[in-house]
Parts: C-alpha cells; structure tokens; sequence
C-alpha cells in the first residue's frame, strides 16, 4: 500500500483506531457520559478525515486503496451522511439509556452500545467504499454483526421493562434469522458470477458481462440472487416481512441506525455496484426492480395505514419510501439518475433521522410513567409509541410537535421540506425513463401515504380537552434532543426551501 | 416588487399574529387586519401603476433565479387577469375577517397565522408564471387551509380535512408529473431547462403527449374547481370548514382552479383543449345541473350553499371551454361575481350557526321576524345566487350562455336548466329557514331572543351587496382589466382554430361571429 492510499482510506483508520480507544477506555473506565463524549469526538475526527480526504483526491477523483476498496467522492459523501445520522443515534442513545437507568442500573452496561455503533459505522463506510465481492460481503457481515446485538441491546439494562426486553429480543432474533438466510443467498450469488467471470473484483466482472453479453445465465443468475441480498436490506416486498417487527422491538435509536444507515450504505453501494458494472443494461435486473418498487409503493403505504402504532407506520413508510428511491434509481445510469438517487436519499436519511428522533424522545420523556412487566399497556394513550399517545401534542409540547409535523410533511413531500425536492426529482427521474406505470404507482402510494400521515399529523392538532391548563402535559425533553431536533428541520428547511445548495454539492461530487 | 412585498407581508403578518397573541390576547386580529390592509394598499399602487394599453403586457414582474440546476426561477407577475384575482382574494380574505372578527377563541393566533398564509398562497398561485413556482404555492396553500378545517372545524373536521387534503394532493401530483414532463419534452426540442411558463408556451408537443399532460393539469384544476366526478370533497370541506374557512375555501381557492385552466391549460395545450372541450363543457353542464339539484335536496343550510357553488363553478368551467371571448369574460366575472355572493352566503350561515347552533334549515323557519337584517341581507345574496338580473351573477351566468350557445345548443340549453335549479334551492332556502313558522325547539338558554347582525357585519355585508350591484350594472371595467389577458390565453388556440377553418372552408364559426366584448363607445 503507498503513502496515498493508507492516506485515502483515513476515515476507515480513524473509525478503527477510534473503536480500539473506546474499548480501551472502557475497560479502564466505566461512564455513559465519558463514552458519548468519546464517540462524538471520534465521530467528529472521521468527519474532518473524510473532508481532508476529498480535497485531497487527485483530480481523477477516484483513489483505488488495494483491490478492496476504491474511495471518490460520491463515496465520501456518503461516508459523511453515514457518520451525520450516527451523530444523532449516538445523542438519542444516550437519552434512551439514561431514561432506562444506564447508569444506576446494577449489571448494565451502556458503553458497548457506542462500541457496537462505531462497529456499524465502519461497516457503512467500508460499504460504500467497496469495490470487491470480499469487502462487499466482508463490511456487509460487519454491519449485521454489530446490529444484531443493538437491537437487542434492551436486555442489558435490567431497569427496562420487560416488555421491552421481550420486543427487543424478538426483533434482534428475527433480523439474525433473516438476515442469515439474505446473507447465504447473495454468497450463493458472489459464488456464481465467480464461477461465471473468474474474477472477484467489480471491474472484473464488469469485463466478463461486457464479453459474455446479457444472455450468460450463471452470470445473471448469480446477480440476481446478490440483488435479491440487497433487496432484503433495503426491505423492498417481498423481502420486507422482517421489517415491522424489527423496527417495532428494536430500542428505537437502533431502529433509526437500521432505518438510516443500513439502508443507506446498501442503496450506495447498489448504486455504485449498478453503475461499475454497468447492471443497467440488464432488463432482467431492471424489471426486477421496478416491479419491487413498484410492490413497495403500494404494499408498503397500503399496510402502514392499518398501523397504529408510530415504529411500525414509519416501518412500513420507509418501506414505501425505498420504493420511491428505486424510481430513481432506474435511470441511474445517467449524471441525473445518480444525482436523483442521492437527493432522495439525504432527504430520506435526514427526515427518518428526525422523525425516529421525535418518537425516540418522546418516548423517553414517557418512560417513567409507564408500567414495566411484560403485559403490553393495555391503554392506547398511554403506550408512548401508539398514535393516541400523540392525540393534542401540538398543544402541549408546540415546538417538538412543530418539529414532527414537519417531518411528516416532508415523508409526504410538501413544499417547502425536502421531502418535496426528494419527489421532485423522483417525478423528474421518472418523466425522463418515462416510466409511467411506475409513477402512477409512486402517485397512488403517495396519496395513500398522505393519509396515515395526516391522521398522524392532525391526532397532534386535535384540540378535544379545550382547556388552556395543558402545561402540565408537556413533554419534557432535555435540551441536547430539542437542539438535535431544531437542527434536523432546520436543514430540512434550508434544503426545501434552497435546494440549489444541495444539488452544488451533489454535483460537485 | 409590489408582488413580492404583498406575499412578504402576509406572510410575515401571519408569522407576527401568532406571536402577539401571545402577549396580548386579541391582538392577532389587529395584526392580520393590519397586514390585509397594507397588501390591499400595496395592490391599489400597482392598479394606478398599471398603464393600459401600453405594449407591455404584465403590469409588473419580478424575475430571481432560485433552483438554477433546474432553470427554476422566483418568477411573479400580473395582468389584469391576476389583478382581478388579486383583487378578490385580499378584499375576500378582510371581509372573512371582519366577519368572524369574534367567532375564533382557540388559539387565536395559530388560527390567524394559517388565515394569512392560505391567503399568501392564494396571491402566490395567481402570481406565480414558473410552473415550479405555481405549483410550489398551489401546495403551499393547502397545508394553512387544512389546519383550518382540522383544528377550527366542525364535528366531522378530521375526516373532511383529510378527504380534502388527498383529493388535492393526489391530483396535483398529477399535475406536477405534466409539468415535468412538458419541462423535459421542451428540453428535448430546445436543450434547455426551464420552468418559465412563458418559454414553455413556445413548446411543441406531439398530439399524443399534449392530449396527456393536458389531462394532468385538468384533473388538478377541475378538483379544485370542482367538477363534477372529482367534487366529492367539496361538500365536507365546505360544510366543516370554520365560517371563515369556508369564506376562504369558496371564495378563493375555488377560483384557483378556474384560473389555472385559464392561464395555464387553454394556452399550453390548445389542439388538446379544443379535442376535449366538448368533454368539458359537458362535465360543466353536468355540474351545473347536477349541483343545484343536490343542493336542492340539503337540509343543511352550509351543504346547500357548498352545492350550489358546484352549480356556479360548473358555468365557468362551460364558459372557459367555449373558447370564446364572450363566454370566458363571462367566466371570469362569474368567478368574480361568485366569490362575492357565496362568500356572503357562507358568512350568513356561519352567522345564524352562532346564533342558533344549528345549520339543520328544518329547525328553522319563521327567522325574519326575529332577524330582520340578516334576512333582508340573506334575501339579497339568494336573489343574486339565483341571477337575478341587475346583479353580478346575471352577467356572469348570462354571458356564459350566450358564448356557449353558438357552440354547443344542447349542452347550453342543458346548463341553462340549472338557472331554474338555482331559483328552486334559493327560493327554497329562504322559505324554509326565513319563511314561515317558526320550528325552533326554543331551549332556557335561547330565551334571551336572537341578537340580529351588528353594524360590524351589516356593514361588510352591504359592502359586498353594492359591489354586486355595481358589477351587475355596470361591468365593463371587470371586462376591460380581463380582456387583454383573456385575448392572451385564446390567441394560441384561436390560432389553432383558424388553422383549421382555412384547410376546411365549410365548418361554420359561429363562435368567431359572436359580438365581441369590446367597449361600445369606442368602435366607430
């Protein structure tokens, strides 16, 4: 490895050595909030690595560190993305854990969590900087090891519920099950376009498809199989099934890292895999997409307007959301496809950050109050992740329900969020592929989707107890959740309103 | 500027209600009253900047580039068209507030704040020449106005506040993928990115894909509009819509949708407008007809006025598709003339709800008695429901007629069955809630007798009742601020038409030998 390549790949160090440090300070001193710190500081160090980084590149804009891994710009926007959200699911754990009692509790260990998150981190970022089936699966595996333990990390703490410990458990063994299964199909699948190319690099196999044309079967069979891998993280229907439950039991900052970071490291490799190899010109893999889009759109907003509760309608919203990005993707061969991919996908990232954060706070704020045991809360209104529970909140907290409703107004793309931008582009994308089905499905799903979220946003409207004594009732949440959450709508404001900001970067790339 | 100062201010005037209502329990009124009266003062400096006649055709514009990567700009602009509408939504938007000056007591300020900013969205749609920028403020004004409905509303307000919402949106959606698509065919031909409607007007279009994307900007506008298969949401929003939500909804944002197919759909699209007008002249007639039957059906008061604005939309959709002077100058003084009266009626409902708690018309009866103001005012704005001659609905309605008749003698004379219609439910109304004898089930706290309209109200009342008669009397200055934009939307379709009248020498054109709407005095 030369000088520039050790150099290239400097988020990656900085996210391994930070992992070593804090295991280190771990094990010589235990403390929630000195692990946070730590975190954060480790966070913030493989920001400025990534930003020095791409100054850095050398004008061809692509650095290939060995065989592994090929770092550009794209990749290092995304590298960013990824590390943006794990700021807020590191801020969120640490309310989470704190309202659980992390750090009174006997036999709770909170620090590992951070531990585990780094873990996920470097496994995103090594993602989107893959160039190899054996980084590919490698930082893939990594990503899943580290979740599988976070979501069931509410065992750990005995001061949780036992509700919660059951849930959590549930969602961390379905996903481990699962998830098995996805991994042995799309190592079936790298076993097949081996076998069929000879070779285990993208560009490799990128050679043996342009040689051997569209009509190899192994080669196709094996890329199908890896897509339907892909298709199982990304949850599109029917590889979907999982993810309700999951995203229900999980404590939910981890649902907001599965939700965010997961999915968008996979779309960044799909997109980067896709382009490389030059997929595109694959009908098989093109159709395959498009009637998983399409399924998704529907089925997805279809199911999420039976939900009652706030985890699982978000489940299913990303669901459909995916399905939107999917729209986009299919013309991603072009500058405009990729440039569509990317804008949904911040937009996306940054709406569910805050969107789980909302739920996550709130929840929090409502932990002491609530029965523990492993009986479900009988009462819809008190249970912090039912809709009920959110009836008048825009009365009681205005500033935290502000926030949300927004939120929810750009999952539903309206104007002035970037939730509308993310869709424009998405109708843009698919005037230009003149995909008409598929955008009278992304009109159909959208109009369903605007339902369960308004009955949401207007459950916080809704004014029955008219009395103007509701204080008592706000929900109090500590100062760095408000800051994080003024933060997330703000830039969801900035980018709806000034989009061209974002599309200069996007651009730049 | 002026443009951008009357969005600014309502905009910051809704922002500023809602904080001094925080300190000042009332205030927020004092500063949407303020706001409205300096956008309206604002708007009478650009009536005397304006100069007809000259060469120029907007009056004013503003161009700012906003999403270059796009070819998006922050483009507004008005003509005497945009005026009109302007005119109507900031006169509409005081008189809804100094007719519910004390109705709101929850939340005061959020309240006035989504008044204001329903009210920018609306000035911004009848602005907007962007495409983008159309639509960006089209979806800007339903979020303030579905707060209205869900939060002051009625007993059903979640569900008519919902119904509404996806009934818009859905089809806006349609609409922005028509917009985009024009964009990107336009790009095809030109190698240029631009939303600006009036580069767009230049773009050629294979009849196919015109005959499409024009259907995606007619279902967005004849939702709004309402025509009939796509008016079901109107009765709810109408009927569940706080008083001066539903002032707003009827007499505002209904005119939205007629002014896009004006300004936007007749232009952009003119073979596909002409292949499909008889379609909607139909639907038009079928409105007509259709609505005043249900409304003659209603027992609730607020239902009924709801269905008769169906009726009344459904003469401009019929004049629009005319596609002759006469009958779209007869379209926009509808829109004009129907703003007026429904905004009035809804206010008198909404009055005699305060009063009474009830818009059942069965428990009424026998009201002129007791309320012999608001009766006289109910009776006047019925009357001009019904088109009364000497009213502005009369010109309106008979202009339409007259303009459509030389197109189509059936569907005219189908529509013009819906005058009859509007007397039977006018007339119907006013015995049953005014006439008669009384059928109130008279409760303890009821004993006090009613209070009749206050001077506050007779006072805007009147206000609206003159301009009617004003515009039934006189209408020529309604007609000459529209007429050089109305020439402007149909001379790429008359265009098309002449076209098609010099390859076949035999088609008749009655429409074109039709006395145009001009001043009389000055044709030699």
């Amino acid at each position: 490895m030369t000088r520039e390549e050790l150099f290239a790949i400097l988020p990656l160090l900085v996210l391994t050595a930070g992992i070593v440090l804090l295991m280190l300070q771990v094990s010589f001193h235990r403390g929630h909030r000195a692990a946070l710190v730590t975190t954060l500081a480790i966070l913030a160090a493989t920001l400025w690595a990534c930003f020095s980084v791409g100054a850095a590149l050398p004008t061809s804009g692509t650095v290939a560190a060995t065989g592994l891994f090929s770092v550009d710009h794209t990749a290092l926007f995304f590298c960013v993305l990824m590390v943006m959200a794990a700021l807020a699911v590191a801020i969120l754990a640490f309310h989470h854990l704190e309202s659980r009692g992390a750090s009174r509790a006997v036999g709770s260990y909170p620090e590992e969590f951070y531990i585990l998150l780094l873990l996920v981190i470097l496994g995103a970022c090594c993602l989107v900087t893959a160039s190899h089936f054996a980084s590919l699966f490698l930082s893939l595996e990594l990503m899943g090891l580290a979740l599988y333990p976070l979501l069931g990390f509410t065992v750990v703490g005995d001061q949780s519920p036992q509700r919660d410990q059951l849930l959590s458990l549930e969602s961390a063994m379905k996903y481990l099950l699962l998830s098995a299964l996805s991994t042995a199909l799309s190592l079936f699948g790298i076993a097949l376009v081996f076998a069929a190319s000879g070779a285990l690099d993208f560009s490799a196999a990128a050679a043996a498809l342009r040689s051997t044309g569209p009509s190899a079967g192994i080669l196709t069979a094996g890329l199908t199989l890896l897509l339907i891998g892909v298709a199982f993280k990304l949850s599109l229907v029917p590889f979907h099934i999982w993810t309700p439950d999951v995203y229900q039991g999980a404590p939910t900052p981890v649902t907001t890292l599965i939700a965010t970071v997961s999915k968008g490291a996979v779309v960044a490799l799909t997109l980067r895999f896709f382009t490389q190899v030059d997929l595109f010109s694959l009908p098989v893999l093109s159709t395959m997409l498009a009637v998983m889009a399409a399924a998704s759109m529907l089925v997805g907003n279809l199911l999420a307007l039976q939900q009652g509760n706030v985890k699982r309608l978000l489940a299913y919203s990303s669901i459909a959301h995916i399905g939107y990005l999917i729209v986009a993707f299919l013309i991603g061969a072009s500058a405009f496809g990729q440039e569509a991919v990317i804008y949904y996908l911040v937009a996306y990232v940054l709406t569910t950050t805050g969107a789980f954060a909302v739920v996550s706070l709130v929840a929090d704020a409502a932990q002491p109050s609530i029965p523990g045991g492993p009986q479900p809360i009988g009462n819809a209104g008190e249970d912090p992740f039912q809709v009920e529970f959110y009836r008048g909140l825009f009365w009681r907290s205005p500033g935290l329900a502000c926030c949300f409703g927004l939120m929810l107004l750009s999952l539903a793309g309206i104007p002035l969020t970037i939730g509308f931008i993310g869709k424009f582009y998405v109708f843009a994308a698919g005037v230009q592929g003149q995909m008409w089905l598929l955008l009278a499905a992304v009109v159909i799903g959208s109009a369903l989707g605007l339902y369960y979220y308004l009955r949401l946003l207007l459950t916080m409207l809704q004014r029955d107890s008219e009395s103007r004594d509701l204080e008592p009732g706000a929900i109090q949440v500590a100062v760095s959740g408000q800051v994080l959450v003024g933060t997330l709508t703000a830039i969801l404001l900035l980018f709806g309103i000034f989009p061209q900001l974002l599309i200069n970067w996007i651009n730049a790339l | 500027m002026t443009l951008a100062a009357i969005i600014a201010v309502l905009f910051l005037g809704g922002v500023a209600a809602w904080l001094v209502e925080r300190y000042r329990p009332g205030a927020s009124r004092w500063a949407t009253l303020a706001s409205l009266v300096v956008s309206l003062v604002l708007l009478a400096q650009l009536w005397a900047s304006a100069t007809p006649g000259s060469a120029h055709h907007w009056w004013q514009s503003l161009e700012v580039a906003w999403i270059p990567r796009f070819g998006i700009s922050f483009f507004l602009a008005v003509d005497g068209l945009g005026f009109l509408m302007l005119a109507l939504t900031l006169f509409m938007g005081l008189f809804g507030l100094v007719m519910t000056w004390s109705d709101i007591r929850f939340r005061r300020g959020f309240f006035y704040f989504n008044y204001l900013w329903t009210l920018a969205g609306v000035v911004g749609v009848f602005t907007a020449l962007d495409l983008f920028l159309f639509f960006f403020f089209w979806e800007v004004m339903l979020i303030p106005m579905l707060m209205l409905i869900a939060v002051w509303g009625h007993e059903e307000r979640t569900f008519a506040a919902i119904k509404f919402f996806i009934f818009t949106q859905a089809s806006s959606l349609l609409m922005l993928i028509a917009i985009v698509a024009l964009v990107y065919i336009h790009f095809n031909a030109s190698g240029q990115v631009t939303f600006n409607y009036l580069e767009l007007l230049d773009a050629q279009l294979s009849p196919v894909s015109a005959w499409w994307l024009m259907l995606g900007f007619f279902v967005a506008f004849a939702v709004k509009l309402p025509a009939v298969p796509l008016h079901t949401w109107l009765p709810d929003a109408h009927t569940q819509a706080p008083t001066a939500g539903s002032i707003l909804l009827a007499a505002i944002l209904l005119k939205t949708g007629a002014y896009g197919l004006l300004r936007f759909t007749l232009p952009l699209f003119p073979d596909a407008s002409i292949q499909f007008a008889p379609v909607a002249m139909a639907i038009g007639a079928i409105s007509v007809v259709y609505g005043a039957i249900l409304a003659f059906a209603q027992r609730d008061m607020k239902r009924l006025v709801a269905y008769s604005s169906v009726s009344h939309m459904g003469f401009v959709l019929l004049g629009l598709y005319a596609l002759n002077t006469v009958a779209i100058q007869g379209a926009v003084m509808q829109m004009v003339a129907h703003g007026l009266s429904t905004a009035a009626l809804f206010a008198i409902v909404g009055a005699l709800q305060h009063r009474l708690h009830t818009r059942n018309m069965e428990q009424m009866g026998g009201l002129w008695t007791e309320l012999p103001r608001l009766s006289a005012i109910a009776l006047f704005f019925a009357v001009a429901s019904l088109g009364l001659p000497g009213l502005g609905n009369f010109v309106a309605e008979f202009l339409v007629l007259l303009g459509s008749f030389g197109v189509d003698h059936w569907i005219t004379a189908f529509a013009a069955l819906g005058m009859v219609g509007a007397a039977l439910y006018a007339l119907a109304m006013m015995q049953r809630a005014f006439f008669g004898e009384s059928r109130r089930t008279t409760t303890a706290a009821d004993q006090k007798g009613l209070v009749d309209l206050d001077l506050r109200e007779t006072l805007a009342m009147l206000v609206l009742a003159a301009f009617l008669v004003f515009l039934g009397l006189r209408p020529q200055p309604v007609f000459d601020t529209a007429a050089p934009a109305i020439a402007r939307s149909l001379a790429p379709v008359t265009a098309v038409e002449a076209a098609v009248t010099s390859n076949s020498t035999d088609r008749p054109t009655t429409a074109a030998n039709w006395p145009a709407a001009t001043h009389r005095g000055e044709t030699p």
